[in-house]
């Protein structure tokens, strides 16, 4: 758990007193994340915040030159728990590039694989790491009031999830001990062996390949996926309930919650699960078959949907600097000028970007202080160049998904100003209709209770999924990949949603090998740090202007809820956390595997 | 280039993307050389098993057929 402990006084801005809290690193992502903060404690806020990243990864420089048949094998290293959905994405550039179209089968199976990992991951990171901010113990330490209240609060959905009262589903999220974070275990296991059984391995799949998959379709396969989606069914019905009694219980024993991490609506879905009958991978018509996605992508400002064409989205990109330690690319080559469509490519665009890192000092106070650089979505409308965030994945696609109303499957639909999601009945629990309707505005909690309704979602879309291959299997189409030729010269983009968020990989080839080649991930755009037009990034609009309701002192201050502020945003996974407590000296806490023993 | 102090690289990073005359699996027209595909995006119990194939396959033509992995 990360904490964090008061450095020096600053001088504050009027007649408020700033104290500088610095939370570093947070490793809830592949690397290295830092929040730097300035605490107002008598107007109990945060007044500032910058968010940091100390780790060079360089995909993009080294990518270049290699055949771009690996790309997926290598790109889906960038990260250890989705390096499948970077596998994917980069199969669908690829895709793109060598202008193939997969037979329907292996779309399928690729959707089935996908779903499992969204299954997998949002349980994982929700239950196990998520909900340690929520547990009893976590809750006791930090607001002891709250605590007392949910001891005499009963669970209004005690008949769905078993638990009498709120302490009760607090206790059952304590870390190694309670109920629910043991049976989360349990089913990562069941879920990453559905993802298995499709993508060959998880995280880094074998059997993914442009052009199709190496997966045998057989019956016996998509029989073993089902079985253990439903044993997963019981499970997600019950963690929604509890989501949902143990989020509205947050804002109605402390009044004001909604204000912690609240930002204005800026969301961002690239969309995934193709539609096999629509896809052709042809930019061309990449409209088209982006509105034919399962999860619809769009981008949402202020609750209103601007757009679900993904050739506006990508063209929208821009790649830019000012806090990041990088040099500008504008003198470098220009690769893509125009797209397939002859629309002009700007030259902050992924496909023409050059990284060039420019190591330095990391400098908070106007200088450049990040690794990350600022990704950013030009509107037309306006001229903004908007710092959109994914919320943590789940609340951008079910967002897009239920203002576009475009989904419509036997299990899951979307209603124009709603999600609404059917569960059969399975073992332990009647047949469930789940709705998922947008908040007033995102903010910690709904980022939160949004990623268990979309685990509901891939669940019942992998339904869908299966009843689909098998009907493709039942007729004898056991065909699962498709032979395609390598160009002298192509371009190709792959949009798809990491678990965390959007997901895009652009690509360049030239004298058939791969000339430039640009993933972007959901952090970048989450965690990204001011841009040279001064906008701060998602993590640092959040948590900037926050009212903080923890009830301890300024000497023990655990930063509960900026921690959950920012992980709210799913930045990937916990390892290990430090303190800074002024003065120089360093105190560190790696991992928390005896955080149970320790309150 | 970014002007940062590198050591000597331990590969050459334009190393040849393929060798030509090395055959890939990728290649149009290798989908109908593999064992038991038919071009009708169907299969045969040839794809499973090279030994008495024939015996596995369906008994009846308007059965699909569906060989083990």
């Amino acid at each position: 758990m990360a904490t964090a402990q008061q450095t020096t006084k600053a001088s504050g801005t009027g007649d408020r007193e700033l104290t500088e809290v610095a939370f570093d690193p947070i490793t809830r992502i592949v690397g290295n994340l830092g929040i730097y903060t300035k605490i107002n404690f008598p107007g109990r806020e945060v007044a500032e915040c910058r968010s940091t990243s100390s780790i060079f990864r360089g995909y993009s420089v080294f990518m270049k030159g290699k055949d771009p048949r690996d790309s997926h094998f290598i790109t889906s290293r960038i990260c250890g728990i989705c390096g499948d959905n970077h596998a994917t994405c980069s199969v669908y550039a690829q895709n793109m590039a060598y202008g193939v179209k997969p037979p329907p089968l292996a779309d399928w199976i690729i959707n089935l694989g996908e779903a499992a990992e969204f299954m997998f991951d949002h349980t994982i990171f929700q239950d196990n790491m998520v909900f340690v901010d929520y547990c009893e113990r976590m809750v006791r330490e930090t607001n002891p009031g709250v605590l007392e209240r949910a001891e005499r609060t009963p669970a209004p959905r005690a008949g769905t999830h078993g638990h009498r009262t709120i302490a009760d589903i607090m206790r059952s999220f304590n870390p190694f001990e309670g109920e629910t974070y043991k049976q989360a275990l349990v089913m990562s296991r069941l879920t990453r062996e559905m993802c298995c059984l499709m993508e060959g391995r998880h995280v880094h799949p074998s059997t993914l390949y442009p052009g199709g998959v190496g997966t045998v379709a057989t019956p016996q396969l998509f029989t073993d996926y089902l079985v253990r989606l439903m044993r997963c069914m019981d499970f997600v019905k019950r963690a929604v309930a509890m989501n949902d009694d143990v989020f509205d219980f947050f804002y109605e024993a402390l009044p004001g919650y909604e204000e912690v991490g609240r930002r204005r609506t800026l969301l961002a879905c690239w969309g995934c699960f193709q539609d096999p009958e629509v896809v052709d991978y042809d930019y061309r018509t990449m409209n088209t078959w982006g509105n034919s996605m399962f999860v619809t992508p769009g981008i949402v400002v202020d609750n209103k949907l601007v757009t679900t064409d993904l050739v506006d989205i990508n063209l929208g990109m821009r790649i830019l600097l000012g806090s990041s330690y990088y040099e500008d690319w504008a003198s470098e080559e220009t690769y893509v000028d125009r797209d397939p469509l002859g629309n002009p490519v700007d030259r902050r665009h992924p496909w023409n970007q050059t990284t060039l890192p420019q190591p330095q000092k990391r400098d908070l106070d106007g200088g450049k202080y990040s690794w990350v650089m600022s990704p950013r979505w030009y509107d037309k409308r306006t001229g903004d160049h908007l710092a959109l965030d994914t919320g943590g994945g789940p609340i951008a696609r079910l967002w897009a998904t239920a203002l576009a109303g475009k989904v419509s499957t036997p299990y899951v639909r979307s209603t124009g100003r709603s999600v609404q999601i059917d569960l059969p009945k399975t073992p332990m629990t009647p047949e469930t209709r789940l709705e998922w309707t947008p908040p007033p505005f995102p903010n910690t909690l709904e980022r939160n209770r949004a990623r268990m309704y979309f685990v509901a979602y891939a669940a019942g879309m992998a339904l869908h999924f299966v009843d689909q291959a098998l009907a493709e299997v039942r007729a004898g189409r056991t065909k699962v990949f498709e032979d395609f030729k390598v160009p002298e010269e192509a371009i190709g983009v792959g949009f798809h949603e990491a678990v965390r968020g959007v997901l895009s990989h652009h690509l360049v080839i030239r004298d058939r090998k791969i000339a430039n080649y640009h993933p972007y991930p959901p952090t970048p755009w989450n965690a990204s740090p001011r841009d040279h037009y001064g906008t701060p990034g998602p993590y640092e609009d959040a948590v900037q202007g926050m009212p903080i309701f923890e009830e301890n002192s300024p000497e023990n201050f655990k930063g509960i809820d900026i921690m959950r502020t920012v992980r709210s945003f799913d930045p990937c996974l916990p390892c290990g956390v430090h303190m800074y407590l002024g003065g120089g000296r360093t105190v560190r806490e790696s991992h928390s595997p005896t955080f149970g023993a320790l309150a | 280039m970014a002007e940062i102090k590198v050591g000597e690289p331990h590969v050459r990073p334009d190393k040849a993307a393929h060798v030509p005359g090395v055959r890939q699996g990728n290649h149009q027209g290798m989908y109908k050389r593999q064992p038991g595909h038919l071009p009708d995006d169907t299969s045969t119990a040839r794809r499973s098993t090279g030994v008495n194939s024939e015996a596995k396959d369906p008994i009846l033509p308007g059965m699909p057929n569906l060989s083990p992995a």
